[in-house]
């Protein structure tokens, strides 16, 4: 309990500097069918900053980042206890509205799903469900969009084709561009790039470098070497427990845990 | 050749060589089926075929017959479309996991092996006999109750194609979807539905070439007419019943007659079945 305890204070330990928690997890379990598969998480997600969750497999990271949208909700038998405060306000809370969340929380997941329709319509689908644009707007807003997802010049002449015809790293950043076009405040990665080639997964996380200008972004990934390249912070977690939280610089070099340092050199059994 | 491996080149031959051999019987008895109508209605295989009607006998055709299936046909899937789509999605999308559904999944199931005269002889219950006493013998059997008659059949095929296409499209998409916002309802019929839509026409494809066969429940409902019906609260003939009808004829030509509308019906239902594998692989095409 103590080494939880430890982990409890991230925010103060990383010194998040100036940045404002936009994230803040607060004692979250979360139980699967009665299965208890994230045990007390406390942690500090800063503003406009790329922070990477890693862990062994089944240890409760895309749990953990499929609550910050609620998504697990569609789902029968599970349960999230404690809070997730999503500026100022808690998100689990049952009078939450799922739209208000679900416009300020985008997702993209771990397989390219295109929706089975044209690529213009792919990223003003969404936009449609919140806003009403003029058709003009609507055009300049799916520019932008597929523009800020490093897309455009690819997709600029066949936007009327069906999204299903593009490759899979095409597709991964048309769902980007599909999130983002809701002009969402926080971005969730859920495993982005594990179903593609290694050139695929270069522009993927270069883009995530590019974007977290604008938006918060949480990444989940099994593969260290990306955590590495592309956040700011690094949260390892174990067994539905967050280990460890802090710069990501610091956790690759001089982790403060052991069991944070077997992970990373690969020495984890 | 080191011994593990030739048996294993053994039992590799002799599994394709039996593999084959079945497909052959398949598709031996397959050939010998369309050669055969083809063969015995061959002489009545001619325009009259299309364009006179039961009642002159063997001098006649099965004009209204066709007629008469092509519109009970079109009432039952009229009616088990909308309702067989509807349910499937409802099963697949919002019981899913639920014991209702699973129950409800599972009596479809037995609907879809239930004997179709058992099917007549509901609608012969439920429709035929109180339109009968309601209208005191003026309307009795009906090409409308045959209809029902076959959309009973087709209902539960229906249900379960569209059900499990449904089940097919990867759940990514649906969580992709609402975590955009999306509702639900708009999730299941502008990207779901859009999905699966090709599985689901075959489905429906499948379930007019199964009912467009159907004799027993026609017997009960539609009864038959040897002459002209268009209106669909009259008896009305069918392929399928005149074929029944003809073949127990002692007349030879009434037999090459019957040949003929087997043949007729078997190239419909053939037609609908290559038509659904059409559609099928096409999709796949633009899916790559």
């Amino acid at each position: 309990m103590t080494d939880s305890a430890l982990a409890t204070n991230p925010a103060s330990a990383v010194a998040t500097s100036a940045v404002a928690p936009k994230l803040t997890v607060r004692d979250l379990h979360f139980y699967y069918n009665g299965f208890h598969a994230l045990k007390g998480i406390n942690m500090d997600i800063p503003e406009k900053k790329v922070t990477a969750i890693i862990g062994p497999s089944g240890c409760g990271k895309s749990t953990l980042l499929r609550i910050f949208n609620r998504i697990y909700a569609i789902y029968p038998k599970l349960e999230a206890k404690g809070e997730v405060v999503l500026d100022g306000d808690n998100i689990l809370d049952p009078s939450y509205s799922m739209n208000r969340l679900r416009s300020k929380v985008g997702m993209v997941f771990q397989k390219p799903v295109p929706f089975p329709m044209t690529i213009f319509e792919n990223v003003a689908y969404g936009i449609r469900h919140h806003e009403k644009l003029s058709k003009s707007d609507m055009e300049a807003r799916v520019e932008q969009a597929l523009r800020s997802a490093a897309l455009w010049d690819e997709v600029k002449d066949k936007l009327k084709q069906n999204a299903l015809g593009l490759s899979g790293g095409q597709q991964q950043r048309l769902c980007i561009a599909r999130a983002i076009a809701l002009k969402p405040e926080v971005l969730l990665l859920d495993e982005p790039t594990s179903a593609l080639d290694p050139i695929a997964t270069g522009r993927i996380e270069q883009l995530v470098e590019e974007l977290k200008s604008e938006f918060t972004i949480v990444i989940v990934t099994h593969n260290m070497q990306q955590a590495a390249r592309c956040s700011d912070l690094t949260a390892f977690m174990y067994m539905g427990e967050l280990i460890e939280f802090d710069q990501t610089e610091k956790i690759f070099t001089k982790p403060g845990k052991k069991q944070t340092e077997d992970y990373i050199t690969g020495r984890f059994g | 050749m080191s011994s593990p491996y030739l048996r294993r080149r053994i039992t590799n031959a002799l599994a394709m060589v039996l593999s084959t051999l079945a497909t052959l019987v398949g598709l031996a008895f397959l050939a010998w089926i369309l050669w055969e109508t083809l063969r015995q209605g061959i002489s009545a295989l001619d325009l009259k075929l299309f364009t006179k009607i039961t009642a002159y006998g063997e001098d006649g055709g099965l004009a209204n017959a066709m007629v008469g299936s092509l519109i009970i046909n079109f009432i039952g899937i009229a009616i088990a479309t909308p309702i067989g789509v509807l349910a499937g999605t409802w099963l697949a999308e919002y019981a899913d996991r639920t014991k209702l559904g699973e129950s409800i999944r599972f009596l479809n199931d037995i609907l879809l092996s239930a004997p179709s005269i058992v099917m007549g002889l509901f609608v012969y219950t439920i429709i035929v006999l109180p339109t009968t006493v309601l209208t005191h013998g003026s309307t009795t059997f009906s090409g409308f109750a045959g209809g029902v008659a076959l959309a009973l059949i087709a209902l539960p095929v229906i249900v379960r194609t569209t059900d499990e296409m449904l089940r097919l499209v990867p759940s990514t998409l649906r969580e992709a979807a609402l975590s955009l916002g999306v509702p639900q309802w708009k999730l299941t019929l502008q990207i779901l539905i859009r999905a699966a839509r090709s599985g689901i026409i075959t489905g429906v494809l499948l379930a007019l070439a199964r009912i467009s066969g159907e004799t027993a429940p026609l017997l009960f409902t539609a009864f038959g007419n040897n002459y002209m019906a268009i209106n669909p609260i009259e008896k009305m003939s069918s392929l399928p019943q005149i074929i029944y009808q003809y073949a127990n004829d002692p007349g030879d030509s009434m037999h090459a007659l019957a040949w003929a509308g087997a043949f007729v019906v078997t190239m419909f239902v053939l037609l609908l079945s290559l038509g659904s594998r059409l559609i099928l692989s096409r999709t796949k095409v633009s899916h790559d």
